[in-house]
C-alpha cells in the first residue's frame, strides 16, 4: 500500500495552480487535505500523473462572511471550520455535520470543499451543501463561475465540476434566527461514513414551517432532496404527526442499494427514523419543542 | 509517588516477602513500549535489504494460461522477480500436518503457478530497492486467467457437481468424520423430547494490529538464513523452513542419512532431543490418520523422507528470531506461504529480503476464522434433564489447510469439547470440512469457539421449549463437583478445576431479576428492548494429562513446555522461555515468578524469548492459552532447581545447613540471620573460579514441563445485558460480567486485560465483523473501511470476578487468553434472543438483521 | 505562510526540512513517500507504527503542530516547515515519563502496545484542549484510534489515570 510516483506540483498561488489544471487536465488531482485522495492512491485505485497540491495558496484559506453569508475557502479545514465561531453562527448546520466526519485527526487534515468536491454519496457535507443551498465557487484557468449544490453533484464521486478546475470555495446563504438545522445519522461504528444521514432545515413563521429542505445521504448516488416529504411539513404546524406523516413519505420515496452495512429495507428504515429526528431537532432549536 | 494518586508495585520497587506473584506488578514491556522504542519486525530495515512484494490474484478461482513478467523485471529499482513456478521449483509443497480418519489434505506450495484459489493468491514475487518500486513492478506484471466456477458458501462446498478446488477431493468436501460416545441411538429413543436448531457463524478474521513480516538475513559466508518473524512459534517455523527449502536435489532419504556420518552428526541436537522423548508417542500415534491421507494422495511420501526432522542437517535450519510482536490471536502460528517464499528467495539470490504484510493483504489471506454450521439435536426429559446431543458439523476452511494447525484440529476439538460442562449420555459429531475460495482459516482465539456458540444457544433454545428460565436449566445440568463423573464423556479426566457450576452459581447471584424486570420495562417504553444472555464453558488450559490423548492419540507430545534458567558468571539470573508472546506480558509474569523463587527483584532476572539459538527447542510457541499454566510453570521448577543449587554451594561458603537457607531481596543467609549473607554474584564468582567460567553460565538447567494434577480447566461464565434501538437497530451493552476461574492469578491486571480483550472480539463477532465474500468469492470487506474492529464507543467496560480455585498443584495457573472470546458470542446472542423474544440462529447480527429478527423490517 | 512554489517530477526527490522532536531534519524525498515512512524510514523513529495505511487503525497518529494527524494519509512533503512530535518526543529530556505515558503504564493499558503510539499522541492532545474530560469524552476522542488486544477500558483508565497524575502535578 504505498503511492504509486506523480509529479508533484505546490503552487503559492491561485493562477499557478490553475495554469497546472489548465496543462494536465485530466491527468492531474487536487491535493487538498489527502483524507480521501492519499487511500485511494495508497490502494493504487487511483493513478494521477500529476498531483497539484493547494495547500500552500493562502487565497484559498478565508473563513469569512459577506452580507451574512458564510465563505469558506478550499483550504479550510474541517477542524477549523468545526472550532471557528463564526461557522457556528453563520451555517450551524455546518457545523452540526462536523463532529460526524471521520474522527479528529481526520478531520484535522481534510477539507470541507475537499469533501464537497470528492462527493462521496455517504458524507455529510454534500447534503448540507443541498439543504442550505451553498454555492460553489469554481475556477479555471479561462474563468470562474458559479455552481448551484442542486447542480453539482451528478453520480458517485462525480461532480460539475472539470478536471482543469479548481473549486475555491463554498457560500452558504445567510442563516436566519427563524431558521433551525440539524445532520442527524446512523453508523456502524462512531465516526464511520453514514448507513443513512440527514441534513434538514426548516424555517418558521408564526409557529408554521415556510421552508424545508430533507437532504439524505449513504441513500443514493449522490445526497438527494425529498420534495415530497418537505413539501408535506410546509404550511403546517410542527407536531410529532406531522413529522411521522413526513417520515413515511421519506420511506416510500427512496430506494437505495443494499449493501454489506446495510440492507435497502433498512436504510428506508433509518431514513424515517431520522427524518423524525431530525425535524424534530431542527424545531426544537428555534424553541418549539415537539 | 506523586501524591494524590495511587499506583502500585512496580517492577523497580523491591516487594520481596509478599512476593510478585499474585500482585498487580505493572508491565516491564511497557518501559521500552510507551517511548516508542519497541522492537517490532518492520522497525528493522538492515542495510542493503531488498523490500518483496507479491502480485495477487484478482480473482477467486481462474487458471494461470500466462505470465510475463518482463516489463517488471526491468523497472530501475527492481532487483529480482520469482513467478510462482520458479519458487516452486526451489521448495517442497507444504505437507499435511494434523491427519485423521475420514480426512484428506491437499499438499499446496508457496506460491500458485498453475490456478489461483482466492483472491489474494500469490502468483509473483518481486525484490526491488523499496516497497514503492516493488509495488511499481506488480502493476507491470501480465498475467492471463481463465476464469473457473468458484464455490463460495457452504452450500456450494456441498454441492458435489461444482468445479473443484483439489483434484483429488470428493467434490471440494475434504473431511467427513464421525464421532460417537455413549449409546446415541437409545438416548434419543429413551428421551422425552429431541429439539433440533441450525446455527450458522460467518466468517471473520483475526486482525492483530500488526500485520505479518519476515526479514530474511543471508549470511554471505555460509549462506545461513536468520529470519526476524513475527512468529508465534518461531521453532516450528525453522523447522518448517528448513524442511520446505531443502529441495537441492539431493535425495534424503533414511539409508543417505545413515550412511552419511557427517549429517548424522550435524544433526540438530534439539530435534533430536524431541524425537527421542517423544518416540513412544510417535509410536502411539494413530495410523487412520496417515491411511485416509494416503487413500487420496501419496505424495506426501515422496516429500517426507525430505522433511523428516532427522534427515535434516544443522546448516539446513535457519536462525528464527521473533521480538515484539503486535497481536495474533493465532494468526501467526501458521507458517505463511510468504514466510516460505521469501526465504527461497532469500536463499536463491543470497540478498536479505524484507516483506511486510500490508493490510490488504491481511485481510485477504492473513488469516480467516469460525465460518461455520451446526445442525444440533438435543434429547431432553421434560424436566429439563439433558440426555444426549447429535451434532452435524460443517467448517469452511477457505482455500489452502493452514499448516500446521488446519480445520481438522477443530473437528478434534469439537469432538472433545461440544457436550462442554453438562452432564450429557451420548453424544455423536458428524464433522465435515470443506474447501471453498476465500482465505485460508487459521486458528483465531480458542479456535473451537464456536461449540459454545451453538450448545449455549441451544440450551437456551431448549428451555424457552420447556417453558424453564435459562439460568436455571444450565444450573441444573452443569457437572458439579459433588456429583462429578471421573471424566468427561469424551475423555479428559476431571477435577475441583471443572469449576463451571461455581463460576455459573456465583453468576446467577449476581443478576438482580427483579432490577431487570424494571429495566426490561424502562427499555420498552423507551422504544428500546433489552435483554439478558448467559453462557458457560470450559477450556482445558492446559488440560488434564489425558487431554490431548483424547483429542488424538500421540498428540499429547505437544503438551509439554521446555524452559532453561542459568545463573551467570557475574551473578546475573537468565531464563529461557520456548513461547513467543505477543501482547500477553511473559516477560513481566515470567519475572513475576521467577523472582519469587530466586529471592531476587523482578529487574534482576532477565527473560530470554523468540531466538531459536537461545531457547530449547518447541513444536508450538505461544498458543492455547499455555504461557500462564505451562510457560510460567517451567519457569518456576527450574527456577525453583538452580536456587537448590545456588542455595547449597551458598550454605557451603556460610557454613550452613542447604535447609536453613532463605533468600530475600537477593541476600543468601540463614534464616534469621540476614547480616551474614553473600548475594548471587558472590556464588557465582566462587563457581566460576573453581570452575575457571569466566564468561556464561556457571548454574543451568534446562526442564520440561507438563503441568500437574488431574485437572487443568479455566472455567467461566459470561452475562450480557444488551439493549436494542427498535427504530434502528442500534446495540448497546449495559453490562457486561464475566465470573471466571483461571486458579491463583499471576497478575491481575494482565488476567483482566486477557478477559477484556477477548470479550472485545466476541463482541465486534457479533455486532460489528463480518468477513464478507460475495456470491462469487470476491471480498467485500478488503479494508478498514469495510472490516469494522469495534471501537472505544463501541466497547463497554467489563466487570470480571475472580473465583481462583486452588489445586495441590505446583504450578496451579490456568490459561485465561482463549476464553474471554469463546463466551462472549454465546451470551450476546442469548441476549439479543431475549430482548426479541425471538431464537437467533446466526452469530452475527448487524443492526439490519437485529430488525428483521424483530420484524421491525422486511428481509 | 505562502510557501514558494515547488515542482517535482517522477523520480526526483524534495527536500522537506521539519522539527521532530524539537530537532530540525531535512531529508530529501521523493514526492510519494508518505510522512509515516519518513518519520520510520529517514528519521529513524519507529515508535510510529503502521496499522492499516488507509487512515482507519490511528497507530501512525503524530502531533503536527502540535494537532494529531494520520502521518499515514500525508505526503512527506506535505509536512515541510511544520514540527512534529512522535511518541519518542514525549518524555522529558530527564527520561521521566509524560503524565500520558505514567497514567498508561500505571493502569496497564496496552497488551501487544503495537497500537498505544496512536492512543498516545491522541490522549496528548486531548488533555492539552480539555484537562478533565468525562469518561464519555475520552472514549469519544479516543474512537479514531483501534485496539484489538484491551478492549479499550485499559486505555480509557490510563488517561484518567494521567488527568489525576497532572492534576497533582499542578
Ligand atoms: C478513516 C476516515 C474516515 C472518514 N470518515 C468520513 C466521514 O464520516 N464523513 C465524511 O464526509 N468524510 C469522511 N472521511 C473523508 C474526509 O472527510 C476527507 O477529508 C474528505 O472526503 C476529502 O477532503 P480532503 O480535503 O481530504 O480531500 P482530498 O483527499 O485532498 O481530495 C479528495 C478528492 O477531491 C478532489 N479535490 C479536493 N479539493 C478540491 C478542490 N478544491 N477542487 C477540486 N477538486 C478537489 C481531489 O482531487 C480528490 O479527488 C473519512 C476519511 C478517513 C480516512
Ligand atoms: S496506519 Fe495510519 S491510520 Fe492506520
Ligand atoms: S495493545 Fe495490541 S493493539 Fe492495542
Amino acid at each position: 500500500m504505498k503511492n504509486p510516483p506523480f509529479n508533484y506540483h505546490r503552487p503559492a498561488t491561485l493562477t499557478e495552480a490553475l495554469d497546472l489544471l489548465a496543462a494536465h487536465g485530466d491527468d492531474a488531482k487536487v491535493l487538498a487535505g489527502g483524507q480521501s485522495l492519499l487511500p485511494v492512491m495508497a490502494l493504487r485505485l487511483g493513478r494521477p500523473d500529476h498531483v497539484v497540491d493547494i495547500a500552500a495558496i493562502d487565497e484559498l484559506k478565508h473563513i469569512a462572511t459577506a452580507s451574512g453569508a458564510l465563505s469558506l475557502g478550499a483550504m479550510v479545514r474541517h477542524a477549523q471550520a468545526e472550532t471557528s465561531p463564526m461557522v457556528a453562527e453563520h451555517a450551524p448546520v455546518v457545523a452540526a455535520a462536523l463532529p460526524h466526519v471521520g474522527h479528529r485527526a481526520i478531520r484535522n487534515r481534510g477539507t470541507v470543499v475537499g469533501s464537497i468536491a470528492h462527493a462521496d454519496a455517504a458524507a455529510e457535507m454534500p447534503a448540507v451543501c443541498l439543504t442550505l443551498g451553498a454555492t460553489l465557487h469554481l475556477a479555471s484557468a479561462t474563468g470562474t463561475r458559479e455552481i448551484a449544490a442542486a447542480d453539482f453533484f451528478l453520480g458517485f464521486f462525480t461532480t460539475a465540476a472539470l478536471p482543469e478546475e479548481l473549486v475555491t470555495s463554498v457560500t452558504f446563504p445567510p442563516w436566519s434566527a427563524t431558521s433551525g438545522g440539524a445532520v442527524v445519522e446512523i453508523s456502524r461504528r462512531h465516526g464511520d461514513y453514514a448507513m443513512c444521514g440527514l441534513a434538514c432545515a426548516i424555517d418558521v413563521a408564526d409557529g408554521v414551517i415556510e421552508s424545508a429542505a430533507l437532504s439524505f445521504f449513504g441513500v443514493a448516488s449522490t445526497p438527494i432532496r425529498v420534495a415530497e416529504a418537505e413539501a408535506i411539513v410546509v404550511g403546517q404546524r410542527p407536531s410529532p404527526a406531522l413529522f411521522a406523516q413526513a417520515a413515511e413519505v421519506v420511506a416510500d420515496v427512496l430506494s437505495p442499494d443494499s449493501d454489506i452495512h446495510a440492507t435497502a429495507n433498512h436504510r428506508r428504515q433509518i431514513a424515517a427514523v431520522l427524518t423524525r429526528r431530525g425535524l424534530a431537532q431542527s424545531a426544537d432549536q428555534i424553541g418549539i419543542p415537539v | 509517588m506523586t501524591p494524590g494518586y495511587e499506583t502500585g508495585p512496580t517492577s523497580d520497587r523491591q516487594t520481596s516477602g509478599l512476593g510478585f506473584v499474585g500482585q498487580r506488578v505493572k508491565r516491564v514491556e511497557d518501559e521500552r513500549f510507551l517511548i516508542g522504542k519497541g522492537n517490532f519486525v518492520a522497525d528493522l530495515t538492515p542495510d542493503g535489504v531488498h523490500h518483496a512484494a507479491f502480485l495477487r490474484s484478482p480473482f477467486a478461482h481462474a487458471r494461470i494460461l500466462s505470465i510475463d513478467v518482463t516489463a517488471a523485471a526491468a523497472l530501475p529499482g527492481v532487483t529480482r522477480v520469482f513467478t510462482a513456478a520458479e519458487l516452486n521449483a526451489l521448495t517442497n509443497p507444504i505437507p499435511p500436518f494434523f491427519m485423521a480418519d475420514g480426512v484428506y489434505t491437499p499438499l499446496y506450495s508457496c506460491m500458485s503457478e498453475d490456478k489461483v484459489r482466492h483472491m489474494g493468491d500469490p502468483v509473483a514475487l518481486v525484490l526491488a530497492e523499496s516497497r514503492y518500486v516493488a509495488e511499481d513492478a506488480l502493476e507491470l506484471i501480465e498475467v492471463d486467467y481463465e476464469d473457473l466456477q468458484p464455490t463460495a458458501t457452504i452450500d456450494q462446498g456441498l454441492d458435489t457437481s461444482r468445479e473443484q478446488l483439489w483434484e483429488l477431493a470428493d467434490g471440494n468436501v475434504l473431511a467427513d468424520t464421525s464421532f460417537e460416545f455413549g449409546d446415541v441411538d437409545k438416548t434419543f429413543a429413551d428421551a422425552d423430547r429431541i429439539i433440533t436448531r441450525t446455527f450458522e457463524c460467518p466468517r471473520q478474521t483475526n486482525q492483530p494490529m500488526e500485520t505479518r513480516g519476515c526479514i530474511v538475513l543471508v549470511d554471505p559466508d555460509s549462506g545461513h538464513l536468520e529470519l526476524h518473524n513475527t512468529s508465534q512459534a518461531p521453532h516450528f517455523l525453522k523447522w518448517a523452513i528448513a524442511a520446505l527449502l531443502v529441495n537441492d536435489g539431493a535425495v534424503r532419504n533414511l539409508s543417505t542419512f545413515l550412511r552419511n556420518k557427517e549429517r548424522r552428526k550435524a544433526f540438530s541436537s534439539a530435534s533430536k532431543e524431541f524425537l527421542k522423548t517423544n518416540i513412544d508417542k510417535l509410536k502411539s500415534s494413530d495410523p487412520a490418520g496417515q491411511k485416509a491421507q494416503l487413500s487420496k494422495d501419496k505424495s506426501m511420501l515422496r516429500h517426507q523422507a525430505r522433511m523428516a526432522m532427522g534427515l535434516l542437517a544443522a546448516e539446513d535450519y535457519p536462525t528464527v528470531k521473533a521480538g515484539d510482536i503486535g497481536g495474533a490471536f493465532g494468526s501467526k502460528g501458521s507458517v505463511a506461504r510468504e514466510d516460505i517464499a521469501v526465504a527461497a528467495a532469500a536463499k536463491a539470490t543470497g540478498l536479505s529480503v524484507k516483506w511486510i504484510e500490508d493490510r490488504v493483504e491481511n485481510l485477504l489471506d492473513g488469516g480467516q476464522a469460525r465460518e461455520e454450521r451446526f445442525t444440533v439435536s438435543m434429547a431432553v426429559d421434560e424436566d429439563g434433564t439433558f440426555r444426549g446431543l447429535k451434532v452435524d458439523a460443517v467448517l469452511d476452511q477457505g482455500a489452502y489447510p493452514a499448516f500446521p494447525i488446519s480445520g481438522v484440529a477443530t473437528l478434534l476439538f469439537w469432538k472433545v469439547y461440544m457436550p462442554g460442562p453438562y452432564d450429557f449420555g451420548a453424544f455423536q459429531l458428524n464433522g465435515k470440512i470443506v474447501a471453498t475460495n476465500k482465505g485460508k482459516v487459521v486458528p483465531y482465539r480458542g479456535p473451537w469457539a464456536n461449540e459454545t456458540f451453538m450448545r449455549e444457544r441451544m440450551i437456551d433454545v431448549v428451555a424457552a421449549e420447556l417453558g424453564m428460565d435459562p439460568g436455571e436449566l444450565r444450573a441444573k445440568n452443569v457437572l458439579r463437583e459433588e456429583t462429578m463423573p471421573a471424566a468427561l464423556l469424551t475423555g479428559p479426566t476431571l477435577d475441583e478445576t471443572m469449576s463451571v457450576a461455581k463460576t455459573l452459581d456465583h453468576a446467577l447471584s449476581l443478576i438482580d431479576n427483579d432490577q431487570l424486570a424494571r429495566d426490561k420495562a424502562a427499555a420498552r417504553e423507551r422504544g428500546h428492548r433489552l435483554g439478558l444472555g448467559i453462557a458457560s464453558y470450559h477450556e482445558a488450559a492446559p488440560g488434564p494429562p489425558n487431554f490431548f490423548e483424547s483429542i488424538q492419540p500421540g498428540s499429547d507430545m505437544f503438551l509439554y513446555e521446555d524452559g532453561r534458567a542459568e545463573i551467570q558468571a557475574d551473578g546475573r539470573i537468565v531464563m529461557y522461555t520456548s513461547q513467543s508472546p505477543h501482547g500477553q506480558s511473559h516477560q513481566t509474569t515470567y519475572k513475576q515468578v521467577a523472582a519469587d523463587e530466586f529471592g531476587v527483584s523482578m529487574d534482576d532476572v532477565e527473560i530470554v524469548w523468540g531466538d531459536t539459538d537461545r531457547t530449547q527447542f518447541s513444536f508450538l510457541g505461544t498458543g492455547g492459552s499455555r504461557g500462564g499454566p505451562l510457560g510460567a510453570g517451567v519457569m518456576r521448577v527450574t527456577a525453583r532447581e538452580l536456587r537448590r543449587q545456588v542455595a547449597a554451594v551458598a550454605a557451603d561458603m556460610i557454613e550452613a545447613s542447604p535447609d536453613d537457607i532463605e533468600i530475600v531481596d537477593g541476600n543468601i543467609h540463614v534464616a534469621g540471620v540476614p547480616s551474614r549473607g553473600i548475594g548471587y554474584r558472590a556464588v557465582a564468582a566462587k563457581v566460576a573460579r573453581e570452575t575457571g567460567i569466566a564468561d556464561g553460565p556457571v548454574f543451568a538447567e534446562s526442564m520440561k514441563y507438563e503441568g500437574v494434577g488431574n485437572g487443568g480447566w479455566s472455567t467461566a461464565t459470561h452475562v450480557a445485558w444488551v439493549d436494542i434501538d427498535l427504530e434502528t437497530g442500534m446495540v448497546e451493552i449495559p453490562r457486561y460480567l464475566v465470573v471466571e476461574d483461571c486458579g491463583p492469578i499471576i497478575n491481575p491486571g494482565i488476567v483482566d486485560g486477557q478477559v477484556r480483550g477477548g470479550v472485545a472480539q466476541g463482541i465486534g463477532a457479533v455486532f460489528y465483523e463480518r468477513h464478507h465474500y460475495d456470491d462469487d468469492a470476491n471480498l467485500q470487506s478488503g479494508t478498514y473501511m469495510d472490516y469494522l474492529i469495534p471501537t472505544s464507543m463501541e466497547i463497554p467496560d467489563i466487570e470480571i470476578e475472580h473465583l481462583e480455585t486452588l489445586t495441590a498443584g505446583e504450578n496451579d495457573a490456568r490459561g485465561v487468553g482463549e476464553g474471554g472470546m469463546i463466551g462472549a458470542p454465546a451470551a450476546l446472542t442469548n441476549a439479543v434472543s431475549d430482548a426479541l423474544g425471538v431464537q437467533v440462529l446466526e452469530q452475527y447480527l448487524p443492526p439490519h438483521r437485529l430488525l428483521e429478527l424483530a420484524g421491525v423490517i422486511e428481509r | 505562510m505562502n510557501l514558494p512554489s515547488i515542482r517535482a517530477a517522477i523520480g526526483e526527490t524534495i527536500s522537506v526540512t521539519t522539527t521532530i522532536n524539537g530537532a530540525s531534519r531535512r531529508f530529501d524525498v521523493e514526492p510519494r513517500r508518505s510522512l509515516a515512512d519518513v518519520i520510520r524510514d529517514e528519521a529513524g523513529l519507529t515508535g510510529t507504527h503502521l496499522g492499516c495505511e488507509h487512515g482507519v487503525c490511528g497507530a501512525c497518529t503524530v502531533l503536527l503542530d502540535g494537532e494529531p494527524v494520520r502521518s499515514c494519509l500525508m505526503l512527506a512533503v506535505q509536512a515541510d516547515g511544520t514540527e512534529i512530535t512522535t511518541i519518542e518526543g514525549l518524555a522529558n529530556a530527564d527520561g521521566s515519563l509524560h503524565p500520558i505515558q505514567q497514567g498508561m503504564y500505571d493502569a496497564m493499558s496496552f497488551q501487544c502496545a503495537f497500537c498505544s503510539p496512536g492512543f498516545l499522541m491522541s490522549a496528548v492532545a486531548l488533555l492539552r484542549d480539555n484537562p478533565n474530560p468525562s469518561t464519555n469524552e475520552i472514549r469519544e476522542e479516543l474512537s479514531g484510534n483501534l485496539c484489538r488486544c484491551t478492549g479499550y477500558q485499559s486505555i480509557v483508565e490510563g488517561v484518567e489515570t494521567a488527568v489525576r497524575i497532572m492534576g497533582a502535578q499542578q
